[in-house]
């Protein structure tokens, strides 16, 4: 983050003087340069560690506690925060008194001083974590324990929600497990399917097309159009209730036993069915949206060397807007992680059902939605934070400056005022790049 | 559906007889128009083998519009463009196919972001089966050599300049192997320092003995390597001939009021 930060304010190309000395130290990174070096918050940084140091010192121990029999330590892990809190006042007040000269004359800022103030200032983090280890980690721990080994539901809210998420924790795993793969195979099947639709969607018609291909491409765009507009314009749960039932009617129309369509139409598959289909609809326009935003020039140059509208589309349009529409689309993953939770209305087994169910055999509601939400935003992040890895991941993949340093100052001198869009619109990921680049 | 075949054979057949002096493109009666806005007003115009022909003109003037209907990447609302004695503006001609031989550079390179250089040049010739993908590599380095760019076959598009850019472009039509190359503002995107260095890839095409039509505001180039300079105004050819003709007595006082801006204006100001 740092690093990206700092990339783009540099230019894109580094002259040769400037690409090799002045590199060396940013590889460490800015954070350790702060830590090691940046004198500036010393004071006002640690001085809120210290008082939240206080403030956990003061709360009960848990059992685990460690620090329970070493209580003469804590008195001076205590009191070295508050005479560190009292140091930082006074130094403030030094500084408020002497706004003008504090550089000069205040006895905080000699170098001695300096240091002892950061070698101090380490040991105050490091009481800082012990404490917190041993309050809030040690304490969360024994909650934990407490809870698991209770014979009856804890009546607290903690305990509360730990104990049904440790006894329930089969139902938990069940409706995770079936949510993820909803959300995965869901969002998998509907990106081909997306790109099925779009194609269909995006078709113009081209000069040499006879009458029947014409047709044909009107109807294609016509049933892209409406059936993103009608998947776009009802609810999932409405959507998910229409195709349960209507592959139950259809089923029972060849003659079918109830139990013999529960086998082939089981919920989990309509489920599956229904946010397939639902999101294709979301996924097509995020792809017609990638790929109208790629310049009109890049088909015309491709039509002008005698591709054919197909030719241009598959090898030089496609390719570039399902690049612009990866971020859009890896989002579709985390809506359908989300959106799936309406699918518990047909029953599928997904983490909402298995949270109604845990709900139903306590009746602590506030304590098990609680955990619903804390395991969706769980996945939602590892969701995003894969994705954002994959979608790196291709970035390195596509050709890369492949120039020498030389070349790119022969470049740079003379494309400077050049209005070229392409080239602005990459510019701020291309420093970026180039800078890892850098650092490895 | 009949009548229209009628009125394509017929034309053609017409053609074929005048015998091996045609012109490479004869342009007649094209129209266009956006809208409401008319563009092109019955065009009549012509290119022989060979020639190198410059288009100049006012913004707006409909100088790029007859460049893009040349090889129909705008449709023609009325009139016909022959090339090699068929009339592009037919619906059934097959137009890929006839583009193939017409090489078109553009204002803004257009170049393919999404592959290197070298891909650029071979994506055309491979795709659509006139080389393969050897041959094809061999004759996108001669082209790119002579632009000058062989070093930079496997950068990126997007860490050329402007400049270097434009050359790509041009090596990059010369793949296909045309019979004509058009140039829509080659130089307007790119500021005048490297100007020159496409304009004399563009001399050295012109010396070879390629057949261009540039569309240019670049008055010295347009003076010095054509063989025929076109002043359209206002969507008409309003004075054509040779250029030394036109760059010292144009007929019109519209086209000696447009030179001289030119002439002067820039140089004055530069």
């Amino acid at each position: 983050m740092g690093t990206d930060r700092e990339g783009l304010t540099r230019p894109a190309e580094t002259s040769p003087a400037e690409a090799g000395a002045p590199d060396a130290p940013r590889s460490h990174g800015r954070l350790a340069s702060f830590v090691t070096s940046d004198h500036r918050y010393v004071f006002l940084g640690t001085s809120v560690l210290a008082l939240a140091g206080i403030w956990l010192s003061m709360q009960p121990r848990s059992p685990w506690s460690f620090l329970r029999g070493a209580y003469a330590v804590e008195v001076v892990l205590y009191y070295v925060l508050v005479a560190w809190v009292a140091l930082s006042l006074v130094a403030l007040a030094n500084k408020l008194a002497r706004w003008r000269d504090y550089m000069r004359v205040s006895p905080f800022v000699r170098p001695g001083a300096k240091r002892a103030e950061r070698y101090l200032s380490y040991a105050v983090v490091a009481i800082f974590a012990v404490l917190f280890v041993d309050r809030a980690v040690m304490g969360l721990c024994s909650a934990v324990s407490a809870a698991i080994s209770s014979d009856s539901n804890p009546t607290d809210f903690l305990g509360g929600a730990i104990y049904m998420l440790y006894e329930g924790r089969d139902v938990f795993a069940k409706g995770i497990a079936t949510t993820i793969g909803l959300a995965t195979f869901g969002t998998v099947i509907a990106f081909f399917l997306a790109i099925l639709l779009v194609f269909l969607r995006i078709q113009t018609v081209d000069r040499p097309d006879n009458d029947l291909v014409r047709f044909l491409k009107v109807v294609g765009t016509t049933f892209a159009k409406a059936y993103s507009a009608m998947v776009r314009g009802t609810p999932m749960m409405v959507q998910s209730l229409l195709i349960y039932f209507a592959g139950f009617a259809i089923l029972r129309g060849t003659g079918m036993s109830t139990s013999q369509i529960g086998a082939i139409w089981s919920t989990f598959v309509a489920g599956l069915t229904t946010i397939s289909l639902n999101s294709t609809a979301y996924m097509m326009e995020v792809l017609r949206g990638g790929i109208e935003a790629v310049d009109v020039g890049q088909a015309e140059a491709a039509r002008s060397l005698g591709l054919s509208q197909w030719q241009a589309m598959t090898k030089v349009v496609f390719p570039q807007g399902i690049k612009n529409a990866i971020p859009a689309l890896s989002n579709e993953l985390v809506v359908n992680i989300k959106d799936s939770s309406v699918l518990s209305v047909i029953g599928v087994f997904d983490l909402m059902f298995a949270t109604t169910t845990v709900a139903g055999i306590y009746y602590r509601q506030l304590e098990v939605y609680a955990i619903a939400a804390v395991c969706y935003l769980v996945l939602t992040m590892v969701a995003s934070k894969l994705l954002s890895m994959f979608a790196r991941h291709l970035e390195v993949q596509s050709p890369g400056p492949v120039l020498s340093t030389s070349d790119m100052t022969s470049t740079h001198g003379t494309a400077g005022g050049m209005a070229d869009p392409s080239r602005v619109r990459l510019s701020p990921r291309h420093p970026a790049e180039k800078n890892d680049m850098g650092g490895r | 559906m009949d009548f229209r075949e009628q009125e394509v054979v017929t034309p053609v057949m017409a053609k074929r007889e005048e015998g091996p002096m045609d012109p490479i493109i004869r342009v007649e009666g094209l129209r266009k128009s956006f809208g409401s806005n008319v563009v092109l007003r019955d065009i009549d115009f012509q290119v022989m083998l060979g020639e190198v022909v410059t288009i100049i003109g006012a913004s707006g003037s409909g100088k790029s519009t007859l460049l893009r209907c040349i090889n129909l990447l705008e449709t023609p609302d009325a009139g016909h463009v022959w090339f090699h004695g068929e009339d592009l503006a037919s619906r059934h001609v097959d137009v890929n196919c006839l583009r193939e031989k017409i090489g078109m550079v553009f204002q803004g390179f257009n170049l393919f972001n999404n592959m290197d250089v070298l891909q650029n040049c071979t994506l055309a010739p491979v795709t659509l089966g006139k080389m393969s993908r050897e041959e094809a590599e061999a004759e996108a380095m001669r082209n790119l050599e002579s632009v000058g760019l062989a070093g930079f076959a496997h950068a990126a598009v997007t860490s050329l300049s402007g400049g270097q850019k434009q050359r790509v472009a041009i090596a990059r039509a010369l793949c296909m192997k045309p019979d004509l190359m058009l140039f829509d503002e080659p130089t307007s995107a790119l500021d005048p320092e490297i100007v020159g260095e496409v304009l004399s890839v563009m001399r050295d095409l012109a010396a070879q003995g390629m057949t261009m039509v540039v569309v240019t505001h670049e008055m010295e180039f347009a003076k010095n390597v054509s063989d025929k300079v076109v002043f359209m105004d206002q969507g008409v050819i309003a004075e054509s001939g040779d250029p030394g003709k036109m760059f010292s007595s144009p007929e019109l006082p519209r086209t000696r009021e447009f030179l001289a801006r030119y002439l002067d204006g820039p140089k004055a100001g530069e």
